[in-house]
């Protein structure tokens, strides 16, 4: 077979196809802007239920994950134990292997720190003098909550053994039972999101489906005069991407604004709970996740639906 | 070289387009294949273009046998032929210019050398003041030049036509039958399937007639 085609190198011809497919797509995307915003709608509707939950288990993670969380074992020590004596025991608890360090709270800070607590003012009048003890703020050497390194319980009947503790007080359990919801939260979530991920599949697939069938004659026209499937396929490959990519920035938009439209009252919440809490949306990580992953995606959905019209091309062809 | 040996194209339904066919074109010549409404012309030159694939025999180019070509290697077979179709196939939403470049942009070609060779073979049928329109714009002789250009603008160096000038008046097929003559000048070997005889005696070229197999 001769042709007398000229030469053009085969990589600057794929590179000028690519970028014909990439400009050819995208201008081609908003030809019909109305039902490429609906397309657009139903993919972030469907990627913003997933992520919003990502974001709320994230917050959620972050108040038992948060060292204000982290399990400290409170020790009351006898009223008639002296400051230097809980001072030295503060130190000798200090260089146990399984602590990481010991907070002494005398007596008159805590008074102190009671007083400031709108209405306990009145009653500790009431009492008069100070009836609260010295405390020692035991932090135990684990790195988060949920560490099975170390047997807390066991811990505990131990600091209670000193002659200078009257009582030890641990009160965890709601982070412990917050944990194991947040637990199942997360798998929810994955299933969600995989549900989900599976909706933006079909969508993009349905998309591209009725896009090839529009272009139809096109493509027909284009394999005629020599378009090999690859080129054939492409453009819409780009356009399942566009879709995806598009509808995973529009998910992003109405995540934070939802986000927020929330921050408010539950600062205030936060307030009304003495916490300094504040509510974190997704970093930057989890951004470039949903959009690599809203792009794939559409990718993906774009392949299957030209997947689907080849195969039946081709059996037609060969019948 | 187009070779032909022993042709036959029989369809799923048991209908025999072709039976038994043995053709040779040689490098540069320009024939036409002629013959009554169903003997098989169009399945000839489909089978030439890889449209199509014979049931029996072999079609040879440059004493290649296309039938061997596996599906991935047709696209490129197609871009060294040139097809005129007697439906032009147009596509209707793109320009005169758009409609002729395709098969550059398939084949990858900068935009630069895209619009210089459009240019060009929008030249050779005279339809350079057309380039802007869109087909539905055009009369159907200026619809058939506009494929002409499309499957010339490639370079081709063989030329395939089915009916190029049905439906045409007079003055116009012949004035389309000259743009052939003239890219058959600079040796390009063309076929066209015609069923218009008088106009292609007077082209004093090579007649090959097909007979229409009867039902077996």
């Amino acid at each position: 077979m001769s042709t007398r085609q000229q030469a053009t190198s085969p990589l600057r011809s794929r590179i000028t196809q690519h970028k014909e497919a990439f400009s050819y797509s995208l201008a081609h995307l908003w030809q019909n802007p109305v039902s490429t915003w609906i397309t657009l709608a139903a993919i972030a509707i469907a990627l913003s239920l997933p992520a919003g939950l990502y974001i709320l288990l994230g917050n959620l993670k972050t108040l038992t994950d948060d060292n204000r969380e982290v399990p400290t074992i409170s020790i009351y020590i006898k009223q008639n134990i002296t400051e230097q004596q809980a001072q030295d025991r503060a130190e000798l608890l200090s260089e146990l292997k399984d602590i990481e360090n010991v907070k002494l709270i005398k007596r008159e800070d805590g008074l102190k720190h009671m007083k400031q607590i709108s209405g306990v003012q009145d009653i500790i009048d009431t009492v008069g003098g100070n009836p609260l003890p010295h405390v020692l703020v035991v932090t135990p050497r684990m790195s988060m909550f949920g560490d099975s390194d170390i047997d807390l319980d066991e811990l505990a009947l131990r600091l209670k053994n000193y002659p200078e503790v009257d009582s030890v007080q641990m009160d965890t359990e709601w982070v412990q039972r917050l944990r194991a919801i947040l637990n199942i939260a997360e798998r929810v979530v994955l299933v969600v999101g995989f549900l989900l991920g599976l909706t933006v599949l079909l969508v993009v697939g349905n998309t591209i489906r009725l896009n090839i069938e529009n272009r139809r004659e096109e493509i027909e026209v284009s394999q005629l005069v020599g378009a090999t499937t690859a080129y054939v396929r492409r453009p819409f490959l780009y356009g399942g991407i566009w879709y995806g990519l598009f509808g995973g920035i529009l998910s992003l938009v109405i995540v934070h604004s939802s986000l927020l439209f929330m921050i408010a009252p539950v600062n205030r919440l936060a307030e009304l709970y003495g916490s300094h809490y504040y509510v974190s949306g997704l970093g930057t990580f989890a951004t470039l996740i949903i959009l690599v992953c809203s792009s794939l995606l559409g990718l993906f959905g774009a392949w299957i639906a030209m997947a689907q019209h080849l195969r039946r091309q081709h059996a037609m062809q060969d019948r | 070289m187009i070779e032909l040996q022993d042709v036959s194209k029989k369809y799923p339904t048991g209908q025999i387009a072709l039976y038994n066919v043995n053709l040779k074109l040689q490098k540069g010549e320009m024939a036409f294949l002629t013959g009554h409404s169903g003997a098989g012309k169009s399945t000839l030159l489909k089978l030439i273009a890889l449209l199509d694939r014979p049931t029996q025999g072999k079609v040879l180019i440059d004493d290649f046998d296309i039938s061997q070509l596996k599906r991935n290697q047709v696209a490129n077979y197609r871009r060294s032929i040139g097809v005129i179709f007697q439906d032009h196939h147009l596509l209707s939403d793109r320009t005169i210019f758009d409609n002729v470049a395709l098969p550059l942009m398939i084949s990858g070609m900068r935009l630069p050398d895209i619009e210089r060779r459009v240019h060009a073979a929008l030249d050779k049928v005279n339809l350079m003041s057309k380039q802007n329109d869109y087909p539905m714009m055009l009369s159907a002789g200026e619809k058939q030049r506009v494929g002409i250009a499309r499957a010339v603008v490639n370079k081709p160096s063989i030329i395939l036509a089915d009916e190029p000038t049905g439906n045409l008046d007079p003055g116009l097929a012949s004035d389309i039958m000259q743009t052939f003559l003239q890219f058959n000048d600079l040796g390009a070997t063309i076929l066209i399937a015609s069923h218009d005889q008088p106009l292609i005696e007077r082209m004093g070229k090579r007649i090959i007639s097909l007979q229409k197999v009867k039902s077996r």
